[in-house]
């Protein structure tokens, strides 16, 4: 496991530092306190994405729903606050409990109606932007609280407040994987339902359990948004299925389930911020950025399974 | 002995193809709508209606022919969009004739789907993996070459194709566009080719089983590259039909616009996700119902807003129905056996 | 402790997989269930265990009806299965496997220290010398079953099913299992011990002792031993049709050298993980050849797809895995059996209809007797025995001069066996030239000419086939012993 997992990092990492010297080099502001901060508040979004993407990785499932749902639980809050006055924490706490509620709604649909897990993530991706844009009526918005947003833009140093929610995260989450009883039964499922299914294990609640974990990441990175906008935009969500899925399969994921890397799904994040603030720095077509992820993802897969197939594991 | 099975329409409706029951569902629809709002049954709205679900069913026939194979095209939309831009291209700035043109986006878009298959089986990547990557690289490309500059001087003739029908109108009801009928052409010959032909039934036995498949000296690699070479050119047929519809050729109308629709009506209309079923009529009939709904709620003045959520909705309620008749199907049959 | 099953009835579409079975175990005592797989052992294993809900009939624990409704509420009453399957998950460890159910916490975390320690207990009771810590997934397939052994071990459970749990391991490997089964009996446990090898049954304790009541029970039992046709030996005359120099393999196989003539039924006998299969698909183009050289009809020949073996060698493989790599379950049956042949029955523009695939495929349906209303049914709802005559058909239409034949007869009715037997004979008679893999080695003595033993991804032996069961099983276990005894040797 070690030894699989290193190799894996060692290939982001060194893409990571390898572009870091080179920006530095190149373009002098990179460097700056701002920028660095500016890259990582960029960062903190994706990672709860991808997470939230690859916590269904992990049990062999996907969720096609975690930018629509993201966007919902931004809505809301952000609607609560604005239009009902609700109170920031409680307003928080509400939109995270919606965003739980909607994992859970996946996952009751995927095992009680044993349609495929991407039909009903297609289909409700769809019923909840249905909702936000009925909500909204594709109006953000603007009137939030002053610490919220405070919380959103604030810093300490080249460090994002916004940034200590992510690694609190990644924390849970890499405690929950390794070591808890729960995740340890998600990643059985996801390597072999029917044998986890015999020794006992309940797939039906490893897939309930694991969509709503990934409704609340996705809710939580939702409320991020918001806060890093400082506006709840309906648009928020829109653009997050491809990083989704980018992030864990670049940090090593398997479709197939069972495999994932929470720290190489860190770096890969990293390494698509990176990617980002350099398009901004050198001011290429913003556009460059679509094609590289792209082009990046194709490289990643080729190269596991190259490196896969070389030690034998094929 | 079995008593005579009573013909009542639940029964029939029970027993009966889920095509059958989509085209009941369909019927009642239009019959609610025609009630509720006398304009859904206007000329102006039947014609725009056939004219938009034309290039939706061509959008379905790009993934069913993917799904056929148990696989999925992510990039539909990415490949229309490019083949958008690359018909502008080739009728605007190089001034090609029409039929050049289309010839040569129709290449594009199986080329793009050719490059698709050829990643998947060379790496022996997930379809869903690959074309999510690819369909980022070709809208990427795509969006950097043209810097998304719409091109608006297109020939008047392709235009005028789009608004052009077909055979004389009668009464209420509008000539039938020839858009549509563009689109029941590619449907008869993907009906030919999966029902008639040697690379339909290897379609369909790549999707119902790759193993037993290539272990019967199927060339299983070869069958893969050829569907996605085929969904690149129907993706860029639909984007042809909707340059024609538009009468402009401009990025911002496929893409993820088509991700949902390019599932809902093949999956709508009982083509298996697992691959080795499809069903072309099913499609049709899905994206009729698809444009249906939207069209229908529109007319109400529902609301642009809530439409997703009917359509999402829709979609689980559809295949839970059919789930369901095809369960009580199967329980009626191992009764009788 | 007693478990009663009374009348367990059950069935799947198409297939009725148990009728009335009854049986008792009670604790101390280990019965043992023969029959062939596909008799119905595992459907009744895992109605036992709730992995299936039974039709018809009732379970009883200690006098008590009992339903479970999952594995877990099986495990929680003391009843515990070594299924047929494997049931590991690859990217686990060692301890995590066996212990996955009830893994050791503090603090609401797994422990995996103690995890660690308290596998290690199992792993000494069944003498297997692994790191705990390992991912299964690098383990050998005998290796494997004994962890799931292990597993089955750690549910402390009362009543104990092993489904075939020798099938993979060496006569030294089973006779530990065996040593194990009579401690843990007399600890007190209730075991059945199912396998289809006469010599374990009669080895392992009170065979079938409770277990003539069920209709079923009955029918699995001497089925083992019935082999209804024995193919008279016959001096392989015809011409070579393929011969192996010194083939390797990526999946381990090393130096294995051999010749198929027309006309001769070729047998390679091993146990279960020896590398049969694998051989079988390299040779026909599905893996690729690391080393040696083939060569087909006296010409050096290289295979790079089945598609290849098929249409330029003229050699074809009939799997052992039938569902999935033998038939298409949701295609009909004119579909299946024509799927060797399209590119034979294509007119212009490779144009055909439905019409010229019933009359390709119907005098071979009819020549198979396979029993159907109509060549439009599915295969998926045929029974085990009817698909396997559909994916023999599938060759003949094919007109092959080699086939490989793996495992023909596995899960499938004695009826349709014998058939199949007869069947294997008559195409070898009509010069077809049969490489015929078996772990059943009743049908290996009946049907072969010659019989090749293969042991850990290389021929270690071959003999004549003198048509004596007694003779021929010494021998070509005394093979596996022998080199089992030298891979220990080596280490």
């Amino acid at each position: 496991m070690g030894a699989f997992f290193r190799l894996q990092w060692s290939g982001i990492l060194v893409g990571i530092i390898a572009g870091g010297i080179a920006l530095a080099l190149s373009a002098p502001a990179f460097l700056s306190e701002f920028n660095l901060f500016v890259l990582l508040r960029s960062i903190c979004v994706s990672l709860l994405v991808a997470y939230a993407q690859m916590v269904m990785l992990g049990v062999g499932q996907m969720n096609l729903s975690v930018g629509a749902l993201g966007g919902l639980v931004a809505v809301v809050t952000g609607g609560l606050m604005d239009a009902l006055g609700v109170p920031t924490l409680p307003a928080i706490m509400i939109g995270v409990a919606a965003g739980g509620a909607a994992g859970f709604v996946n996952g009751w649909l995927t095992v009680r109606t044993g349609i495929n897990g991407f039909i009903v993530t297609l289909a409700t991706a769809s019923a909840f932007a249905g909702i936000n844009l009925g909500i909204t009526k594709a109006v953000p918005f603007y009137n939030l609280p002053a610490d919220f947003v405070a919380f959103g833009n604030g810093r300490v140093g080249l460090f994002p407040l916004l940034l200590i929610v992510p690694l609190l995260v990644t924390v849970v989450l890499a405690l929950f994987f390794a070591r808890a009883v729960p995740g340890r039964h998600m990643l059985a499922v996801g390597g072999n339902a029917p044998a986890a299914q015999l020794s006992g294990v309940s797939v039906p609640r490893a897939i309930i359990s694991a969509h709503v974990l990934s409704g609340l990441l996705a809710a939580v990175a939702g409320v991020l948004a918001v806060a890093q906008l400082g506006s709840a935009q309906p648009t928020i969500g829109s653009d997050w299925l491809l990083i989704s899925f980018a992030a864990p399969i670049i940090g090593g994921a398997s479709l197939a389930g069972g495999a994932i890397s929470i720290v190489g799904t860190l770096l890969a994040v990293v390494l698509i911020g990176l990617i980002q603030n350099a398009m901004v720095l050198v001011k290429v077509d913003p556009y460059w950025v679509q094609f590289l992820l792209g082009a990046l993802i194709l490289a990643a897969v080729w190269f596991n399974r190259y490196r896969a197939i070389k030690v034998g594991e094929i | 002995m079995d008593p005579a099975p009573r013909r009542t329409l639940t029964s029939l409706l029970l027993r009966g193809s889920t095509q059958a029951g989509l085209f009941v569902i369909l019927v009642v629809l239009w019959v609610v709508f025609a009630n509720l709002a006398p304009g859904f049954l206007s000329k102006f709205n039947l014609n725009s209606l056939l004219r938009s679900v034309a290039v939706d069913i061509v959008v379905g026939f790009a993934q069913m022919v993917v799904l056929a194979t148990g696989g999925m095209n992510l990039s539909v939309g990415a490949i229309g969009v490019c083949a958008v831009m690359f018909s502008g291209y080739l009728m605007q700035v190089l001034g090609l004739p029409i039929p050049v043109a289309i010839a040569g986006t129709l290449a594009l878009g199986a080329l793009l789907g050719w490059l698709n298959g050829f990643a998947i089986v060379k790496t022996g990547v997930n379809s869903f993996v690959v074309t999510l990557a690819s369909a980022s690289l070709f809208s990427g490309g795509m969006l950097i070459l043209t810097k998304a500059v719409p091109l608006n001087g297109l020939p008047a003739e392709f235009g005028a194709f789009g608004k052009s029908a077909v055979g004389p109108a009668i009464g209420s009801m509008p000539a039938i566009p020839s858009l549509a009928v563009v689109a029941l052409a590619i449907g008869l010959g993907l009906y030919v080719l999966f029902k008639h032909s040697t690379l339909g039934r290897q379609i369909l036995a790549v999707g119902a089983n790759a193993r037993a498949a290539e272990m019967s000296g199927i060339p299983v690699d070869r069958t893969i590259v050829f569907v996605h070479a085929l969904s690149g050119a129907l993706a860029a047929a639909a984007a042809l039909m909707l340059t024609a519809r538009l009468a402009a050729a401009m990025p911002a109308v496929a893409g993820d616009d088509w991700l949902l629709p390019s599932f809902l009506a093949p999956v709508i209309g009982g083509t298996a996700l697992s691959g080795g079923i499809v069903s072309v009529v099913g499609t049709i009939l899905g994206a009729l119902l698809v444009s249906t709904i939207r069209s229908g709620l529109l007319v109400l003045e529902i609301g642009n807003f809530w439409l997703p959520l009917f359509l999402g909705a829709f979609l689980l309620a559809a295949i839970l129905v059919e789930r369901g008749r095809a369960a009580y199907v199967a329980r009626e049959q191992a009764r009788r056996a | 402790m007693a478990l009663t099953v009374d009348k367990a009835s059950k069935s799947f579409p198409g297939v009725r997989a148990l009728k009335d079975a009854s049986l008792e175990l009670r604790s101390g005592e280990v019965h043992a269930l023969m029959g062939e797989n596909g008799a119905g052992k595992s459907t009744l294993i895992k109605i036992i265990t709730g992995v299936h809900r039974p039709d018809g009939g009732r379970l009883l624990l200690d006098g008590q009806d009992v339903l479970f409704a999952s594995p877990r509420d099986a495990i929680r009453l003391g009843i515990s299965a070594v299924h047929q399957e494997r049931n590991l998950i690859p990217r686990f460890s060692v301890a995590e496997n066996i212990l996955l159910e009830n893994l050791p916490r503090r603090t609401g975390l797994v422990d995996y220290a103690r995890a660690n320690a308290e596998a290690k207990k199992y792993l000494e009771m069944i003498g297997l010398v692994v790191d705990t810590r390992t991912e299964v997934r690098h383990l050998s397939v005998a290796q494997m079953q004994m962890v799931e052994i292990a597993k089955a071990l750690s549910h402390e459970a009362k009543v104990l099913l092993l489904d075939e749990p020798t099938a993979s391991l060496t006569g030294e490997e089973a006779d530990a299992l065996f040593a194990l089964v009579q401690r843990l009996k007399a600890q007190g446990a209730a075991i059945l011990f199912v396998s289809h090898k006469l010599e374990e049954v009669l080895a392992i304790g009170e065979p079938m002792a409770n277990m003539t009541r069920g209709r079923l029970i009955e029918a699995m039992i001497g089925r083992a031993e019935r082999i209804a046709v024995v193919r008279p030996p016959k001096a392989a005359t015809g011409a070579v049709k393929l011969e192996a120099s010194g083939v390797a393999t990526a999946a381990g196989h090393r130096d294995i050298s051999f010749t198929v003539r027309r006309g001769e039924i070729l047998g390679l006998y091993g146990l279960v993980g020896a590398g049969r299969t694998e051989l079988a698909r390299a040779l026909v183009g599905k893996d690729k050849l690391s080393g040696g050289t083939l060569s087909i009809d006296g010409k050096p020949a290289v295979i790079r797809s089945v598609e290849e073996a098929l249409k330029r060698h003229r050699i074809g493989y009939l799997s052992e895995d039938r569902k999935y790599e033998g038939v298409v379950l949701l295609h009909p049956i004119r579909f299946n059996v024509a799927m060797t042949i399209w590119d034979r029955l294509a007119r212009f523009l490779g144009f055909q209809t439905a019409a010229g695939e019933r009359r390709a495929t119907e005098p071979f349906a009819r020549q198979l007797e396979i029993r159907t209303p109509s060549l439009e049914q599915s295969v998926g709802n045929l029974s085990g025995g009817n698909q396997q005559k559909v994916s023999l058909a599938k060759w003949l239409a094919a007109k092959v001069d080699l086939l490989i034949i793996d495992e023909p007869t596995v899960g499938i009715d004695i009826k349709t066996k014998a058939y199949i037997h007869e069947l294997i004979g008559k195409l070898a008679d009509d010069g077809l030239a049969i490489l015929l893999i078996s772990s059943e080695l009743p049908e290996m003595v009946a049907l072969a000419d010659r019989i090749l033993v293969m042991h850990e991804f290389r021929i270690v032996d071959g003999f004549d086939n003198d048509r004596s069961y007694e003779a021929m099983s010494r021998k070509v276990m005394g093979a596996i012993h022998r080199h089992s005894d030298e891979a220990v040797a080596v280490e």
